[in-house]
């Protein structure tokens, strides 16, 4: 008994030091809120983060910020069509007495560290790196020097570069799959944001802009331990877990669950994806947010808040229609819900 | 009618019966009858209170001479000075016609009356009237036979205005009262107009029986479908500030509609149940209260 009023009060402070951390990203980050709440969400489920994003839009700045408010280090690597994994475990250079040295990489320095990995362009780099990537996302562990590193509080958040397909190398479903999230990060639509995006000095110059995020909101030591005490103490009734069920089932067979789509035979369209890994995802997701929200169980719009987030970049469609981008993805997303009756 | 009292009467005895029966013929006049015209006659009846008529021994109506029909009979039925009276109302019509004034005979007829000695038959004597001719024997020579004809009757004026513009009135009035109802059931060209969901829930409900919490939750669910359709898809607490503004006839209800959907949440979900909750009976009255704003709306 006592040992659960503790981990409930330990679980209302770490909410509101996580509503803090929010607050703290939002100094240097504006006008994202719905992002930083997704982020936020995706490091108290432990998940890995897609970011599909313009140019200059703020991700680096926002995941810089993210590493600083969680008091860790951050690490960021290129994709590029001739990278190889042992560019990214590797440091090679020329010694003083002109020898070629092998140092670990920034990665593997800090590795016990680490908390925010940037991989940006990853669908530049070829698929061994996405490979390697495949083992660090899905064990947070690497071989590299004859042993094994481990990355205990890891997330990787990782961008892919939608605009030029030359010279670009689609990830793999099973590399999608293990992104938590795919979080589509816009320039902001308020007007005074953007005002000040563009005319506030203080948002030209990151370096600056982050020394407003207070160090060390969160302690990114104690995510992990958290994230499981989220996992448990927040309960889904059965009428939850009967809706959440039959989203499942509108994916795998639209037609058959009433959804429908105008000009798409839904018989055909879904190719695969809707996997238990993946709703599993989505309860996990759900989970965090309604302790977000300040609630112990969960509600039908805490699954669909996160859903399209969590779910459209698994769902794989007929090669016709992925040829017309993933929106159709998010019509059917949003199909399955308007057809799926709660509770 | 006025009718005046002819010189004709007729006791019938009858010995056995304490008191008499009598038969009166009245005629409005014995005379100046026409081919065509109509003969009307009062014939009275007096018996003992305790008789009966039979009333199949009446005359029929239909031709009773070459020149002479029954066109009516009718019965009344009274009692007088303690005796029963039956007044029978005889229409007969003239054909004979006539060349000279001459009367003519009205055929009598028999009537049974049932008392409480037997059965007996009262004779209804035959009388006469006087027929005159409608033209003289030897009319004076004409040279066209139509000239003997006489000109039709002038047709009485009628207006039609009235008539015509009530049937018109009457004719507004029922293709109104059509719409109304096309309308109310949703006929063509009314098929397009939203179906009143709550009001038909609120129907349903009404007829539901049931209590504790798993009549509560599935009156819930019935109010989730409906709000479902209401709103074109599923609806969530989430969205309900977007589908107020869709549905503006429901803003009044807005602190009922975040009451419900806590209600809903609290029971199906997992949170503290609260007095604030619904019970079975409100449930029903705000229902009661969407279906008032969806017929306003």
């Amino acid at each position: 008994m006592n040992e659960t009023l503790h981990l409930v009060q330990k679980l209302a402070d770490w909410r509101a030091r996580a509503l803090e951390f929010e607050q703290e990203i939002q100094k240097a980050v504006i006008g994202q809120a719905r992002v930083v709440r997704l982020v936020t969400i995706c490091i108290f489920a432990r998940g890995h983060v897609l970011i599909e994003g313009d140019v200059g839009v703020g991700k680096t700045t926002l995941l810089r910020s993210v590493s600083r408010a969680l008091g860790g280090d951050f690490a960021r690597v290129e994709g590029t069509v001739d990278m190889m994994p042992s560019d990214i475990l590797y440091h090679t250079y020329l010694g003083e007495d002109g020898r070629p040295r092998v140092d670990p990489s920034e990665l593997l320095r800090q590795a016990e560290t680490l908390p925010v990995f940037f991989f940006n362009e990853i669908n530049r780099a070829r698929p061994q790196v996405h490979s390697l990537l495949l083992r660090l996302m899905a064990e947070r562990s690497v071989s590299a020097f004859n042993r094994v590193h481990h990355f205990p509080y890891l997330n990787v958040f990782a961008d892919r570069n939608m605009v030029e397909r030359e010279e670009t190398f689609e990830l793999p479903a099973a590399a999608r799959d293990r992104f938590l999230m795919e979080i589509l990060m816009a320039a902001p639509d308020d007007e005074d944001a953007r005002r000040r995006l563009v005319f506030d000095p203080a948002f030209h110059d990151t370096e600056t802009l982050l020394e407003r995020v207070s160090p060390g909101t969160l302690d990114y030591r104690e995510t992990p331990a958290i994230a499981r005490a989220i996992q448990t103490h927040v309960r889904s009734s059965d009428a939850l877990e009967r809706y959440v069920l039959n989203l499942w089932q509108a994916l795998v067979d639209p037609s058959s669950a009433g959804v429908s789509l105008p000009d798409v035979d839904l018989d055909s369209l879904v190719k695969g994806g809707a996997s238990p890994r993946g709703l599993a995802a989505l309860v996990r997701a759900a989970r965090v947010r309604a302790w977000l929200e300040g609630r112990d169980y969960l509600v039908p719009e805490d699954v669909r808040d996160v859903f399209i987030e969590v779910m459209a970049h698994r769902i794989f469609v007929d090669p016709i229609h992925a040829l017309r981008g993933d929106d159709i993805v998010k019509r059917l997303c949003r199909a399955a819900f308007d057809a799926t009756p709660v509770p | 009618m006025r009718i005046a009292c002819i010189a004709l009467m007729l006791a019938a005895a009858l010995p056995a019966c304490a008191q008499e029966t009598t038969v009166r013929i009245h005629s409005a006049r014995p005379f100046g009858y026409f081919v065509g015209d109509l003969i009307h006659a009062r014939i009275d009846v007096s018996a003992p209170a305790d008789s009966v008529l039979s009333r199949a021994s009446l005359p029929n109506p239909g031709p009773l001479t070459g020149s002479l029909d029954l066109r009516d009979v009718k019965l009344s039925e009274t009692s007088e000075n303690g005796a029963r009276l039956w007044r029978l109302d005889l229409t007969y019509q003239n054909f004979y016609v006539a060349l000279d004034a001459r009367d003519i005979e009205i055929p009598g007829f028999e009537l049974s009356i049932s008392t409480a000695t037997g059965a007996q038959t009262v004779a209804v004597p035959a009388w006469r009237i006087g027929v005159s001719p409608l033209r003289e024997i030897a009319p004076q020579k004409r040279e066209q036979a139509s000239d003997y004809l006489r000109p039709d009757g002038s047709s009485a004026f009628v207006d039609e205005a009235t008539p015509l513009n009530l049937a018109f009135g009457a004719g507004v009035a029922a293709l109104l009262a059509l719409a109304l109802v096309a309308r109310d059931r949703a006929w063509p060209p009314f098929q397009q107009r939203q179906a009143r969901v709550f009001s038909a829930l609120a129907r349903e409900i009404s007829t539901r029986r049931g209590a504790g919490d798993a009549h509560l939750a599935a009156t819930i669910q019935s109010v989730h479908r409906a709000l479902d359709r209401a709103n074109g898809a599923i609806l969530l607490s989430a969205d309900l500030p977007q589908f107020l503004r869709r549905r503006p006839e429901f803003k009044p209800l807005r602190v009922d509609f975040e009451r419900f959907f806590e209600t809903s949440q609290r029971l199906f979900f997992g949170g503290e149940r609260s007095k604030d909750d619904y019970a079975a009976e409100q449930l029903a009255q705000f229902v009661s209260r969407l279906a008032r704003q969806e017929r306003a709306g």
